[in-house]
């Protein structure tokens, strides 16, 4: 899976391409723990690209999930495919994530809660 | 009907490659892709299991996919090279919300007609995975 960050303000932005699965996944956490060094706490996934995804990579981003809550943070996840959301459905972990149609909505989100 | 047999070692690793396999063999048989998104996901549900929980990703021991492909189903046969698969899926409960692990068998049975679990000779588990490609199509596209 190809992943690039980018941060948008005091959100980490990740674009992800590919599958995420268990080899994937670990990689992903990874990169996200690299973020907590440079005391980056606002995550936001991009799934667009992402044209697979299983029990591992939903356990992954559950880990990656947990972590950020840990440390007072906040991840979203947006532009989830139709088969990905229901796979999210099915699991039930759309009530576990805070899930956007659009990155643009999301990081307006982190705008409101920032402003608030 | 033709048979597939695909053999992986089991590190995190070779989920990859399988599912490039799974895809190639798709391709050449023609199927379409909300069939293939299903089997894919069940096998590679099968498979991150027989690594993980089977095998306990030692590279030493395999993984074995049997595949067959036809007009009217799809059919995978998943085995690891572990002991006491069987007991694991009977005594497994439902994943916690927030549990990093414990939903691949759900998913499983979601995206395909239907899976079986049977110990093979040596002890091994055998996950039996069978799709109908023609009138049911379970994930959307």
């Amino acid at each position: 899976m190809e992943i690039t960050m980018r941060e948008e303000g005091s959100v980490a932005v990740f674009n992800l391409k590919g599958r995420l699965d268990l080899a994937s996944g670990s990689q992903l956490k990874g990169e996200v723990k690299k973020l907590f060094e440079k005391k980056l706490t606002f995550v936001h996934l991009n799934l667009a690209e992402v044209e697979f995804i299983n029990s591992s990579g939903l356990g992954s981003m559950v880990s990656i999930m947990k972590e950020i809550r840990l440390i007072k943070g906040r991840l979203t996840l947006s532009n989830l495919a139709s088969y990905v959301q229901e796979i999210f459905d099915i699991t039930q972990l759309s009530h576990i994530f805070e899930i956007f149609q659009s990155e643009e909505e999301a990081l307006a989100s982190f705008q409101s809660a920032v402003s608030s | 009907m033709p048979v597939y047999t695909l053999v992986y070692s089991s590190v995190p690793e070779s989920e990859d490659q399988m599912i490039n396999d799974l895809d190639r063999i798709m391709t050449a048989n023609r199927v379409d892709t909300d069939i293939r998104r299903c089997i894919s996901l069940a096998v590679s549900e099968a498979f991150a299991n027989a690594v993980t929980h089977g095998n306990l990703q030692n590279p030493a021991k395999l993984v074995k996919i049997d595949l067959q492909v036809n007009k009217s189903e799809i059919i995978a046969d998943v085995r690891d090279e572990g002991r006491g698969g069987l007991e694991r899926i009977k005594a497994r409960k439902p994943a916690a919300p927030l549990a990093e692990s414990g939903r691949g068998i759900d998913l499983m049975k979601h995206s395909v007609s239907s899976v079986d679990f049977r110990e093979s000779d040596s002890g091994g588990l055998i996950v039996s995975i069978r799709l109908v490609r023609q009138t049911e199509q379970k994930m959307n596209g």
